[in-house]
Parts: C-alpha cells; sequence; structure tokens
C-alpha cells in the first residue's frame, strides 16, 4: 500500500500540491506514480516564471522504460524548481512528498484546490485501479 | 485473450509486474529494472522467455530447405552448435530474426519471436521442399534464460553435471532434470555467459524453483522484460520490430555477417548487391553526452540535417547514460562523429560510438 498523507491534495494524474500558505504550494508526484513508475532516471524541470493552466504538461519524468508527462494540479506561476533532481532523479523514488517535490506553484484561483482530492478520496481513486 | 506462460503463477508468487507482449502476459519486472539488470551483470538472473517459438524442421529435405530459407552458410553448423540467422523476402527484408538448432543431420530447431511464428509457418509452408516437414512445438516447451557471470556454477549445482560447465559459447546439448530431458544452450541476449534451457511445460515450475534457490548463494534474481530490454541494448543486439523488420535489410541493420551462404536463397540477389554497392541506410550505435534518454521514434540529426532515427533507445544502468541504435542514411554518421538527438523538440548531443557497447561479458569496448 502506497503513503498518501493526509495534508495534501491530489489530481488524477497523481500529482500532490501542498500549501505552504494561501497562494503559494508546492507539487510533486504521489508515492503512487512513483511505484508505477519505479527507478525514475531522468526529469525535465519546467521554466521558472512560466505561466500554467490546470493539467497543463509541465514537466517530464521517465524511468528506464517510459517516458511520463506532469500536469500541473492548479493553474498559476511557477516560482521555484527542484533542481537538485537534475542530479539525483531518484529522489523520487526515495521520498516523494519530500526531496523529491518537482516544482513551486503561486496558485492563481486558490478555490480550483476545491477540485482536487483529499487524502481518502485519492485512496479511493487508487485502489479503483485508476 | 492474452496467453501464459507455465510460469505464471511462480512469477505471481514473486509479485511480478505483468505486460502484455506480442499477445502474451509476462513479467516486465519483479522488483525493479536497474536491480535486475546489475544483478544480471554481477551475479545472475533468470527470464522466462516461454513465449518464443520453437519450430522443429526434419527429415531428408531438411537442409535443402533451410538453403533455401537463409542466407548463412549452413556448414557453420554441426550436430550440437547453434547460429543465428534470420529469414529474409525477396526485397532483402527481414521476417524474422531466429537461432538454428542442429540436432542431427535431418533434425534441427528454430527459435523464433512470438509476434512472428506464425508468419514464419507460412512463409516455410509456401516454400516447403519434398522430403521435409514443420513441427511446431512452441505449446509444449517452456524455455528459461540463466544469464550472468555465476550461470555456470548454478547450471552446474542444479544439473549436477560439471560438462554443463565446460559447454562453449553456442554449443547445447541435453541434461537430465527431475527424470526429464531438457535442452541446453551456451547462448543468450543480455551480453553476459549463461545458458537458454527448453524444458517440457510441466517441467518449467520446477527448474525454475530449483534454479532460484540453487542461485541464492551467488544473487541470483529473477528478471522481467525490461531488464532484458536494457541488457539486450547495451550488448547491442537486435531486437526484431525495432532494427529488423521486413523494410530494413541485415545490411541496414548492421548484420551483413549473416549474409555467406553460397546457395539459392531467398533474397540472395538484393542482399548481395547491398554487400557489395552498400545499402540506403546504415546502422549506429550512440551514447548521449548529455542528460537525456533516446527513446524510438525520435529524430537524428547532424549538423542541423535530419539524418534518420532511433530504433531503441533507454537509460542504460552499466554506463549511467543514455544509449540507443538508430538507422541513419548512408554515410551520414560515423564512429566518433557527433550528431543530435531530438528530444522533445530539443536537440541532444550525442556520440556515434562502435558496437557493442558493452562487451561481451566483460566491460565496454575501447
Amino acid at each position: 500500500m502506497s503513503s498518501i498523507p493526509d495534508d495534501l491534495r491530489y489530481s488524477k494524474d497523481h500529482e500532490w500540491v501542498r500549501m505552504e500558505d494561501e497562494f503559494n504550494g508546492v507539487c510533486g508526484i504521489t508515492d503512487h506514480a512513483q511505484e508505477m513508475l519505479t527507478d525514475i532516471v531522468f526529469v525535465e524541470l519546467p521554466q521558472v516564471d512560466m505561466e500554467v493552466g490546470v493539467r497543463e504538461q509541465v514537466a517530464v519524468v521517465e524511468s528506464v522504460k517510459a517516458v511520463s508527462d506532469v500536469y500541473s494540479p492548479v493553474s498559476g506561476r511557477i516560482i521555484g524548481v527542484n533542481t537538485q533532481l537534475e542530479e539525483s532523479p531518484e529522489l523520487i523514488n526515495d521520498d516523494p512528498y519530500g526531496k523529491g517535490w518537482i516544482f513551486k506553484i503561486e496558485v492563481k484561483h486558490p478555490k480550483e484546490l476545491e477540485d482536487l482530492m483529499d487524502a481518502a478520496a485519492y485512496s479511493e481513486y487508487v485502489e479503483s485501479g485508476a | 485473450m492474452t496467453k501464459r506462460t507455465p510460469l505464471y503463477e511462480n512469477h505471481r508468487e514473486l509479485q511480478a509486474k505483468f505486460v502484455d507482449f506480442a499477445g502474451w502476459e509476462l513479467p516486465v519486472m519483479y522488483t525493479g529494472i536497474v536491480e535486475e539488470h546489475n544483478a544480471t551483470r554481477k551475479a545472475a538472473a533468470l527470464f522466462d522467455v516461454s513465449h518464443m517459438g520453437e519450430l522443429m524442421i526434419r527429415g531428408r529435405g531438411a537442409v535443402a530447405l533451410l538453403a533455401r530459407l537463409l542466407p548463412t552458410r549452413l556448414d557453420k553448423l554441426g550436430p550440437g552448435k547453434t547460429m543465428y540467422s534470420m529469414f529474409c523476402n525477396d526485397r532483402g527484408g527481414v521476417i524474422d530474426d531466429l537461432f538454428v538448432y542442429m540436432k542431427g543431420p535431418e533434425d534441427y530447431m528454430l527459435v523464433v519471436n512470438a509476434a512472428t511464428k506464425e508468419g514464419d509457418c507460412s512463409w516455410i509452408r509456401d516454400h516447403m521442399v519434398t522430403g521435409a516437414e514443420l513441427i511446431d512445438m512452441s505449446d509444449e516447451i517452456a524455455k528459461i534464460d540463466l544469464q550472468g557471470p555465476a550461470s555456470p556454477i548454478i547450471a552446474e549445482r542444479v544439473l549436477g553435471d560439471p560438462s554443463v560447465r565446460e559447454m562453449k559459447r553456442f554449443a547445447f546439448g541435453t541434461f537430465g532434470f527431475q527424470g526429464h530431458e531438457i535442452l541446453v544452450s551456451r547462448t543468450g541476449y543480455t551480453g553476459e555467459t549463461g545458458y537458454e534451457m527448453y524444458v517440457p511445460g510441466d517441467v518449467a515450475s520446477g527448474l525454475w524453483n530449483e534454479l532460484l534457490a540453487g542461485g541464492q548463494g551467488e544473487g541470483i534474481k529473477p528478471a522481467g522484460l525490461g531488464a532484458r530490454d536494457t541488457l539486450r541494448l547495451e550488448a547491442c543486439y537486435s531486437l526484431y520490430g525495432h532494427e529488423l523488420s521486413t523494410d530494413i535489410s541485415p545490411v541496414e541493420s548492421g548484420l551483413s555477417w549473416v549474409i555467406s551462404s553460397d546457395e539459392s536463397y531467398i533474397g540472395r540477389e538484393v542482399l548481395t548487391g547491398q554487400l557489395a554497392q552498400g545499402a540506403p541506410r546504415e546502422h549506429v550505435v550512440f551514447e548521449l553526452e548529455g542528460r537525456g534518454i533516446p527513446r524510438e521514434g525520435y529524430i537524428i540529426r547532424r549538423g542541423g540535417q535530419e539524418i534518420g532515427t532511433v530504433t531503441s533507445g533507454t537509460f542504460s544502468p552499466t554506463f549511467q547514460k543514455g544509449i540507443g541504435m538508430g538507422l541513419v542514411a548512408r554515410g551520414t554518421a560515423t564512429v566518433g562523429d557527433a550528431i543530435e538527438v531530438v528530444i522533445r523538440d530539443k536537440p541532444a548531443v550525442a556520440r556515434v560510438a562502435r558496437r557493442p557497447l558493452y562487451q561481451f561479458g566483460g566491460q565496454r569496448k575501447q
């Protein structure tokens, strides 16, 4: 069973967002997503200052076998990226909710967070085989 | 309806992740591709490749039939020897690549790809000669590959026969296992020393478990198709449907050495013509200089000009960088040249390298 922390919001594409204050969030991919990918060996990060829409592709995560797009769970402006992932992409496997964060976003419409799943709903979503 | 091998339950117990491959439900990995890859390079790994086809060609017409179908000299073979070859069409395209096992002067086994097996059978029947017969034994035979430097000691322990350690590369023989006869060849698809074992379906599970138990001290691991692909790519072995197809000739895929027969085999005119004059395209092996992973279908450029495409690419666990093989217009890139692989619209610099990247049983070729 993969880990699903209670304090995060989750997207159907298996991204998470942790709000640090009302407008600033940190995003990454979930433990379930990294388990499905396994052995992450390459991460392509978004440009800082880029404006993104909901479910817009912002990053790419590659395992040995597969290329996987990462989407932004909310709309806003990218205000930071985890450059450590360029040298150590495996941080996503080791610590998907901590050192494996991918980007920080200034959220444009905090109301969009309500459209994301809480831990209980995401857990159900994962178990349903999505 | 996907097919399952006789080892399906063994894989489930080992918590394999499955993938649909050529209509078969096969393990893509157990614990992780990199871990399984490294186990094969440093110790040993076990692969279930029972999906592959085993076609028996028998009778006094067997040699005449094979001489018509294969571009490779048959006198390279002898009883107990195997060789790599392929079926080509009259345009020089490849219908399938395969291993030929000579059991006796009138008794041969062809090991073929799962996805192409039915087409192979039709092709053989279409060119059948008097006195030869084709028997498809694929449903009766399971195939287990034991690969890695510790393979000889594990094989000896499990088969209880020291002669298995002494076998030469591309040799095969029969060995006893729990009262059954199994065929074992010193061959493989990983770039490491090892064996391919052909066993009756109902014996497969017992042999699989014995090999895993027998190799525990050496650190044996079950390995899936994911590691099989990264291993064969480092060793620069072709995979049908990628480096070889009905649209790609053996000359174009860098396998000209299979064209050696003096018989009137199918495709001879085109193939010998390409040997003499060159083919429109040629095969390259390359390594990325920076970050990034080449994937099948990516465009290859040189000096901004498109010259070809990537046929297979991956992240190499051994060399810790992106590696790949590709098909480019003849004369556009040679060993040592810088090329660009276009990854998501951005060119990444790669260096054309000597084949193979990973030399058999050892290290990188310098």
